[in-house]
């Protein structure tokens, strides 16, 4: 479907990662032997969705057709799945899958994003990470500055309520430090004489 | 002068006689007093003990009733230390002249309860040795702060409103008392700051009296509000009410007559002051503890007729356990003998005879501090979320021996404090009238001088 | 600000350099990375920094980080850039009561005062009672730390409230202001006198007499990027934990988008009315996994 709009395609950034080209495996196992495919990625921006471009070759740089490939993006605790649940290469050996346009990154937008290989009957387990700046640009909490709040610290108690006890403490004390003023004062009061 | 230190008092007027009797002779039954309260004081003392030993553990307070009758004893004595403020203030500054002779017996109160409110919230903590964070790491958002705070500034109001009244008479006992020990003259000089009845000094008293008698009528009203605010400033059913505060300080006030009028009752027997504690006192008494359970029925009606009415949720399961459950018996108990019966009762003449209205005021206190379990504890009981899940002691709440034992000791406390006070000062006022006219004389002449 | 974390920005960079100079050879980076390409990215953990960057780190430099002996002081801060949230699927609950095991277990606590709490709800006379796991709820806007009088509990950036047992006075006000009934008592000496670590606020252990103590979103395995431990003990993936800036949570096995989750799924805070504003959502009990079935030992009681 897209295969004529390529020259259109902006392509921004194309880098492949390999999985691991091992002789000795190929070699002992000869034929019989689960095969590592070769998977590139790129991605692509086209109005408002946000493309990734998978391309799936073999060894023989032949294009690899029907090969499941599954889609995350790094979180904190786990891999966040993206595009379908089931994501195959077609005769081309190409996969597109899209990219949530609201998926929060880093402060600086940035994700990663990580293909994987999964038990594939005739590929190794693969597993490519990339970063990219596709994720909306996130306001941390400032962790230094807290809000004056009932439930902050003592330092950040409202200023409304620090002024209200203190007008009040204040005054009321202000009138017992008067009165024993007061009383200091009628201590040094020498009788009359008689 | 009067140097001569003998052994047997004298007095110039019949007065002193009977109002300054008591400091000078102990009589056996003041002993035995004071030893029952000592022994009471050394059983909670014990049970205290093993509440520090083993923790709070020993009480029967358990995660959803986490507040017991410690709690509900620390509002019960915050309520009867208002007494001090109704009577030697509100009435004071009303000009009711009547309740002079009794001024002093209601400071003597408040003081001895404020001191007991703020020992039984310590007692209450589950890390005593850390009181003083309260002060190190206070956050005045709190409430609790808000409560330590006025608390504390309440302590002192109360201490200097005894203390103004009293000075003249402290000099009285310095220059007239001679038979007493030394450690007593000693205190009194100490205490009597040089007061020689100057006129001058006169003034100034006045003066100041005044000024704190209108301070502490709002710090009196904030002490018990804040206190409600415990209360009113959670989401518990029962308590997440606006009414909370004027509920509080209104049940105080009415608390607190009653607990004068049985002091008042036991000082005219045991230091025979009929003539100083007249019936006619009971009588306005009466009076008075009829108008304050009316404004305290008022509240009450307000404090449950909506949540009846409405019957939310948890709160509806709350007020239907108060008005037929669990604690119906002693909802109702509260509601028709500690309020409503006192009420028709002391409106007729005969029940605010001495004795009568004695025995009244009884159940009115009674009344008041089962109340006070009634707000803290069914509350609790009753959480927004199911009580599950927990081991079966949770889901009720009887008081153990040890809670009991600390109870009545700070009651021994509240005692002890009241009759040590009336031990040392002339429990009635002895100067008559504001001012006794050989210092108004004085007085004149001094201002004549002066212009 | 790159002179800062050197370590890890370099690292950066050089990603960056990968990626503007577009194309690079595939076999050259392969063979550079021959020995253990597939291991590196498993044993690497990504972790944000704290001007809010993604980092991955591999876990032999978080090692250090677990051992890492968080005092009274430093637990106040939050853990940077994260915003703790749960999400709880009431139709998959049937009282298994793992989460209460490994949460009695990790803290040390007797069956009789969990920190978790399986409720039996019923929200009216006809419809079906259902299973309420219930937690602190982290609320936005706490109770309990409002009226805390020495702030021995606090609200940190990350949105978890902890409890300070070494400042807690014991007045059991937050216990009487939480709505919730989240927060238990430690009313005698705490069993676990054998635990020989220091206290952190983070792993509430060793418990203090005296004191109050509650769930508390497990930070210390927050630290180690590791989820709860009442979330993996579920046998039925109930308990969905995850961090609300990435905008997604995590049961162990399914990870969903929190926003997705709880739209579509009607997702609900318990008690929205009384405004505390709780950091645990809970799905209504619709769908079941399970009938609702009360084994025979329940001694609960409303």
């Amino acid at each position: 479907m897209r295969n004529h709009n390529y020259l259109n395609m902006q392509v921004l950034k194309v880098f492949i990662l390999l999985g691991i080209v091992c002789l000795n495996n190929s070699i002992i196992y000869g034929q019989d032997s689960m095969e590592d495919a070769i998977v590139s990625l790129s991605f692509l921006e086209e109005n408002e969705s946000k493309i990734i471009v998978t391309k799936a070759v073999d060894q023989s740089g032949l294009p690899i057709e029907d090969l499941e490939l599954y889609y995350y993006v790094k979180r904190t605790f786990s891999l966040l799945p993206i595009g379908d649940p089931f994501n195959a290469t077609d005769e081309n050996g190409i996969i597109e899958v899209e990219f949530p346009n609201d998926l929060p990154g880093d402060t600086e937008g940035n994700v990663i994003i990580v293909v994987k290989i999964i038990e594939s009957d005739l590929y190794n387990d693969l597993t490519l990470e990339t970063t990219k700046n596709w994720g909306l640009l996130v306001q941390l909490p400032d962790q230094k500055v807290e809000k004056r709040s009932l439930w902050a610290a003592a330092a950040n108690a409202p200023i409304s309520l620090i002024l209200t006890v203190s007008v009040m403490i204040i005054s009321v004390w202000y009138i017992i430090c008067y009165i024993l003023f007061k009383l200091y004062k009628i201590s040094k009061i020498k009788p009359l004489k008689p | 002068m009067r140097k001569v230190i003998n052994k047997q008092q004298t007095y110039r007027t019949k007065r002193g006689k009977a109002l300054l009797g008591h400091i000078v002779n102990t009589s056996l039954k003041y002993k035995l007093w004071i030893a029952f309260l000592l022994l009471i004081i050394v059983i909670g003392g014990y049970a205290y003990y093993r509440q520090l030993k083993f923790g709070l553990i020993v009480t029967a307070m358990r995660d959803y009733t986490s507040w017991g009758i410690y709690i509900s004893n620390f509002v019960f004595f915050v309520a009867i230390s208002l007494v001090g403020s109704l009577i030697s203030s509100v009435l004071k500054l009303s000009k009711n002249e009547w309740s002079r002779p009794l001024t002093r017996i209601s400071e003597i109160i408040a003081i001895a309860a404020i001191i007991c409110a703020a020992v039984i919230i310590i007692v209450d903590m589950g890390r005593p040795d850390r009181f003083f964070y309260v002060i190190t790491h206070l956050r005045i958002q709190s409430p609790i702060i808000w409560d330590v705070i006025i608390i504390s500034t309440y302590l002192v109001i109360s201490l200097l409103l005894l203390y103004l009244s009293l000075l003249p008479d402290i000099a009285l006992c310095r220059d007239r008392l001679t038979a007493i020990p030394k450690w007593k003259k000693m205190l009194y000089r100490f205490m009597a700051i040089n007061w020689n009845n100057h006129p001058k000094q006169v003034v100034m008293l006045q003066k100041v009296s005044r000024i704190l008698a209108i301070t502490v009528l709002p710090v009196a009203f904030a002490i018990h509000t804040v206190t409600s605010w415990l209360f009113a400033t959670t989401w518990r059913p029962g308590w997440d009410s606006t009414n909370l505060g004027p509920y509080f300080v209104s049940g105080a006030f009415m608390a607190g007559a009653a607990v004068i009028i049985f002091t008042m009752y036991l000082i005219r027997i045991h230091l025979k002051l009929k003539k100083y504690i007249t019936e006619i006192h009971f009588e306005k008494m009466g009076k008075l503890l009829v108008l304050l359970s009316l404004i305290y029925l008022y509240f009450n009606i307000n404090e449950y007729l909506g949540p009846a009415f409405k019957m939310v949720g948890v709160e509806g399961e709350h007020i239907t356990e108060l008005f037929t459950g669990k604690y119906a018996p002693m909802y109702w108990f509260v509601q028709i003998g500690g309020l409503i019966l006192p009420i028709i009762l002391l409106i007729f003449r005969p029940f605010r005879k001495p004795l009568p209205i004695f025995i009244i005021s009884l159940f009115v206190i009674l009344g008041a501090w089962l109340k006070r379990f009634l707000i803290v504890i069914p509350s609790l009981q009753h959480p927004y979320l199911p009580i599950q899940g927990v081991d079966e002691s949770y889901l009720h709440y009887i008081p153990t021996w040890e809670e009991w034992a600390i109870t009545m000791s700070s009651f021994a406390w509240l005692l002890l404090i009241i009759t040590v006070l009336i031990k040392l000062f002339p429990v009635i006022p002895i100067l008559k009238a504001k001012l006794d006219s050989e210092t108004i004389v004085k007085l004149n002449i001094f201002k004549n001088e002066k212009s | 600000m790159e002179n800062k974390n050197s370590k890890t920005d370099s690292r950066r960079q050089f990603i960056k350099k990968i990626s503007t100079g577009s194309i690079i050879a595939a076999s050259g980076l392969a063979l550079s990375s021959l020995s253990s390409c597939k291991e590196t990215s498993q044993e690497k953990t990504t972790l944000l920094t704290t001007d809010g960057k993604l980092v991955q780190v591999p876990n032999s430099e978080i090692g250090e980080l677990e051992h890492q002996h968080i005092t009274p002081e430093e637990s106040r801060q939050g853990i940077p850039g994260k915003k703790w949230v749960m999400v709880v699927d009431l139709g998959k609950c049937k009282n298994a009561k793992k989460c209460i095991e490994a949460c009695d277990k990790h803290h040390n606590l007797t069956p009789d005062r969990p920190y978790i709490k399986v409720l039996e709800m019923k929200d009216n006379e006809k419809s079906s009672p259902y299973w309420m796991p219930k937690k602190c709820f982290q609320c936005d806007n706490p109770p309990c730390v409002k009226v805390c009088p020495v702030g021995a509990t606090y609200k940190r950036t990350d949105g978890i409230v902890l409890i300070d047992n070494e400042r807690c006075i014991g007045c059991r006000f937050c216990m009487a202001a939480c709505p919730y009934s989240a927060r238990v008592f430690n009313w005698g000496s705490s069993p676990d006198q054998e635990v020989t670590t220091a206290y952190s606020p983070e792993t509430s252990i060793p418990s203090k007499i005296g004191t109050v103590g509650k769930c508390d979103f497990c930070p210390d395995m927050l630290r180690k990027n590791k989820l709860p431990h009442c979330v993996p003990s579920c046998p039925n993936g109930v308990i969905y934990f995850g961090d609300e800036i990435d905008d997604t949570v995590t049961n162990g096995e399914e990870t969903v988008r929190l926003s997705t989750l709880l739209r579509d799924k009607a997702g609900y805070r318990y008690m929205e009315e009384l405004g505390t504003k709780p950091r645990v959502y809970y799905l209504p009990p619709v769908d079941r996994l399970f009938p609702f079935e009360k084994s025979t030992e329940e001694n609960s009681e409303s």
